[in-house]
C-alpha cells in the first residue's frame, strides 16, 4: 500500500527542494503552502504532482463490476432517454401546439400524447423520447414554460415511474 | 404507452402535492487512515480526504435530482467516530478534529456532518473519555458538526457512568449555546444499539465494518402516506390502513433505491442501503403526528397512539423491505417533536406528555428526538430519561436514541424557534420528582439475557 498523505509535518522535515511522492498520495493543503513558501516543488516519479482521483476502496471496484448484475424494473431504458412531460392548467387554445413547438424545439421526439378537458382545465401527458439536448435542458425549458395560475408543467425521468409502478 | 395516465398522475401528485423527497444521500467516508500521533497532522488528513471524497457530492446529488425530478433535500457526510481516529493522537481536547471537520463540510457545501462519534456502551478508552469532554466545547464552536454517543447495548447492557457524563455534557452544550435556545444540544444525540450506517443526522456515522467509501439513502414521504390513507374509503379497517401503508411504503422506497443506486454510480462509490424512514418536517401535511390522527387519536398522544404508531412502523418496514436490494439504518417512523408540526400541536393542547412519548419509543424506529425540557433540569433527572430509554431498546433489541434539549432561560410551556429542518419546540414537563441517588450509584446494568444469544 503506497503513502496515502503527504501533511506540513512531512514536509518540515523534508530536506532538499523537491519531495517525491506517489502518484495515489493526498498532499493536504497545509503541506502544499508550506512546500511553495519554502520553495520545495512536490512531484511524482514520472511528473508533476496532480490530485489523484478519490480511492473509493476495494468494495467500490467490485460494487462497479456487480451493478450490471442487479435487476432493474422490467423493460428499463437507460438514463435520460425518455421523459413524461405533465402539463395541467386552464383549457386555452394553442397550449398543447406551444409545448410541443418546444419540444421538437429541443430535439425531443413526442412518442405518445394522453389529454383530458375537464371542464375549463386539462391534463396532458407526454411521453417525450430525448434526443438533441440533454434531458436537464428539456428539463429546465419545459418547467420554465409553466405559470403559477396558468399552466404547471412537470418534467421527470421515465425510469422514476418505472421503478414506483413496476418490479 | 408504457403507463396509465393513473399511475403517471400519481407520482407527480406525491412529488409536488404531498412533499415525497430523497430526504438524505449521505456519503460515508472511512478516516481510519487519518490516525496521526501529531494532532495537526490527523486533522489536515481529515480534512483533505473528506474533501476529496466529497467535493463532487452536491453537485452529484443535484444532477440526479434534475434528472429524475424528484427532490433530493439534503447531502450529508459521515465519518468513522472520531474518539477511534483521535486515539492516535492522545490528546485530551478533540475540539480541532470537530474543526477540521466543519471546514471540510463547509467547503463541500453540506449542511451537516456526522461523526464526532464513540461508542461506550461497555467502558471507556482513553480517547472515549477524550470525545466525551470535548463534545460541549466542539459543538458550540462549530456549526454542522453532529456528535452522537452510544451508552447502551444489549450485548453489553447500559453504561450508567457514561450516561451520567453525557447527561453533563447535554447540560454544559445547551448552557454554552444559551443565545441560540441550547442548539448545540440538537446537533447531540445517544444511543443504545445503534446502526453502522445511519444516513441521519444528528446519529450519522460510519461504523467499523463498513467500506471505504459508501453511499447512504434516507427516504421520507409520511405526507404521502397520510395521502394514501385519507383517499381510503371510509370504514377502512386497521388491516386495510396497514395494507395500504404497506404499499405506498414500497413506492417511496423504490425512489430511494433508483436514487441511491444512480447516486453511488455516478459517485464511483459503493451503494449502501436505503433508510426508508418516515422523517417529518416543520413543513405542513410532512407530518407523522397527521398520519396517527387520520388513523384514528384525536391527538397524538390519546389513548390508541402507540397501537397506530406499531402499525405504521411495521407497515413501513414491510413496504420498503421489498423496495429496495438493501435496507439498514434505522428504518421505521421517526418522532422528533420540534420537527413535526402535528406534534408540538398535540404538546401544546396537552395531549402529548412525556411519559406517553416514552411509550411510543418502543415501537418508533428511534426515541426520544427533539424533546426540550426546562434549563434548570438537574443534570441527574436527564440521565435519569436517558436511561429509561436506553433501557427500552436493550430489553427489546432495537435501536433507541435520545435528542434532549434543557433549553437555558426556559420553563414548562414556554416556546423555542431553532427553524429550519428543527422547527419549533414547546418545552415539555420532566416531572417534579428526580432520581438523583440512581443516577450517583454510577456502574453499569448488566446485559440482559437476550443479550446472550448464541
Amino acid at each position: 500500500m503506497t503513502r496515502r498523505f503527504l501533511t506540513a509535518e512531512d514536509v518540515a522535515r523534508a530536506a532538499g527542494t523537491e519531495i517525491v511522492v506517489e502518484p495515489e498520495t493526498l498532499v493536504t493543503p497545509q503541506a502544499e503552502e508550506l512546500a511553495a513558501s519554502r520553495g520545495m516543488v512536490i512531484r511524482t516519479p514520472s511528473g508533476p504532482y496532480t490530485v489523484p482521483p478519490p480511492d473509493r476502496g476495494p468494495d467500490a471496484d467490485t460494487a462497479a463490476a456487480h451493478r450490471a448484475f442487479l435487476p432493474e424494473p422490467i423493460d428499463s431504458v437507460a438514463v435520460g432517454q425518455t421523459a413524461i412531460v405533465t402539463a395541467v392548467g386552464a383549457n386555452k387554445p394553442g397550449v398543447l401546439a406551444s409545448i410541443t413547438a418546444k419540444i421538437a424545439e429541443l430535439g425531443g421526439n413526442v412518442e405518445d400524447v394522453s389529454q383530458k378537458v375537464i371542464g375549463s382545465y386539462f391534463h396532458i401527458i407526454l411521453t417525450v423520447r430525448v434526443e438533441g439536448q440533454p434531458f436537464e435542458v428539456l428539463h429546465d425549458q419545459l418547467v420554465c414554460m409553466g405559470s403559477p395560475e396558468e399552466l404547471a408543467i412537470s418534467v421527470m425521468n421515465e425510469r422514476a415511474f418505472r421503478f414506483m409502478h413496476r418490479v | 404507452m408504457t403507463f396509465s395516465d393513473r399511475e403517471i398522475l400519481e407520482t407527480i401528485r406525491m412529488v409536488e402535492l404531498e412533499t415525497l423527497d430523497i430526504r438524505t444521500t449521505t456519503l460515508g467516508v472511512s478516516l481510519f487512515d487519518c490516525a496521526d500521533p501529531n494532532v495537526e497532522s490527523a486533522c489536515e488528513k481529515i480534512y483533505t480526504k473528506i474533501v476529496h471524497h466529497a467535493r463532487n457530492l452536491v453537485a452529484v446529488a443535484e444532477s440526479i435530482s434534475s434528472d429524475y425530478g424528484v427532490p433530493i433535500v439534503n447531502k450529508r457526510i459521515a465519518v468513522t467516530p472520531i474518539a477511534w481516529v483521535a486515539a492516535a493522537s492522545c490528546v485530551d481536547d478533540l475540539t480541532p478534529f470537530a474543526r477540521a471537520l466543519d471546514a471540510a463540510a463547509k467547503e463541500v457545501g453540506v449542511d451537516f456532518i456526522g461523526g464526532f462519534t464513540t461508542y461506550v456502551d461497555k467502558g471507556f478508552t482513553n480517547s472515549d473519555r477524550a470525545l466525551l469532554d470535548s463534545i460541549p466545547r466542539a459543538l458550540a464552536e462549530t456549526e454542522r458538526v453532529c456528535a452522537s454517543v452510544a451508552l447502551a447495548s444489549t450485548r453489553s447492557g447500559i453504561n450508567m457512568d457514561a450516561i451520567v457524563r453525557f447527561a453533563a455534557a447535554v447540560k454544559d452544550a445547551a448552557e454554552r449555546t444559551r443565545d441560540t435556545g441550547g442548539f448545540a444540544c440538537a446537533k447531540l444525540v445517544c444511543f443504545a444499539n445503534p446502526v453502522p450506517d445511519n444516513p441521519f443526522v444528528a446519529g450519522a456515522h460510519i461504523s467499523v465494518g463498513e467500506p471505504e467509501s459508501v453511499l447512504n439513502v434516507g427516504v421520507s414521504g409520511p405526507g404521502v402516506v397520510r395521502g394514501a390513507l385519507a383517499r381510503l374509503p371510509a370504514g377502512s379497517d386497521l388491516l386495510a390502513i396497514a395494507e395500504e401503508a404497506k404499499r405506498t411504503a414500497f413506492k417511496i422506497t423504490r425512489m430511494g433505491e433508483l436514487v441511491g443506486r444512480e447516486c453511488a454510480a455516478r459517485l464511483g462509490t459503493t451503494f449502501g442501503i436505503v433508510d426508508i424512514s418516515l422523517a417529518p418536517t416543520p413543513a405542513p401535511g410532512d407530518s407523522i403526528s397527521d398520519i396517527l390522527e387520520l388513523i384514528g387519536v384525536d391527538r397524538t398522544g390519546a389513548p390508541g397512539t402507540t397501537a397506530a404508531l406499531a402499525l405504521l412502523t411495521d407497515a413501513v418496514k414491510k413496504g420498503g423491505a421489498m423496495g429496495s436490494s438493501c435496507v439498514g439504518g434505522l428504518s421505521g417512523a421517526f418522532i422528533p417533536v420540534s420537527e413535526d408540526e402535528g406534534m408540538i400541536r398535540a404538546v401544546k393542547d396537552g395531549a402529548l406528555s412525556l411519559a406517553k412519548l416514552e411509550a411510543m419509543t418502543s415501537v418508533c424506529s428511534v426515541g426520544l428526538d427533539m424533546i426540550a425540557v426546562p434549563g434548570d433540569t438537574p443534570a441527574s433527572t436527564i440521565a435519569g430519561i436517558i436511561a429509561d430509554e436506553m433501557a427500552i431498546g436493550v430489553m427489546n433489541h432495537k435501536t433507541t436514541a435520545v435528542r434532549i434539549i434543557p433549553v437555558p432561560g426556559k420553563v414548562v410551556g414556554d416556546t423555542v424557534e431553532w427553524g429550519g429542518l428543527l422547527g419549533t419546540a414547546v418545552v415539555q414537563d420532566p416531572g417534579r420528582f428526580g432520581c438523583e441517588v440512581f443516577a450517583a450509584r454510577g456502574g453499569r446494568i448488566p446485559a440482559p439475557l437476550q443479550g446472550y444469544r448464541n
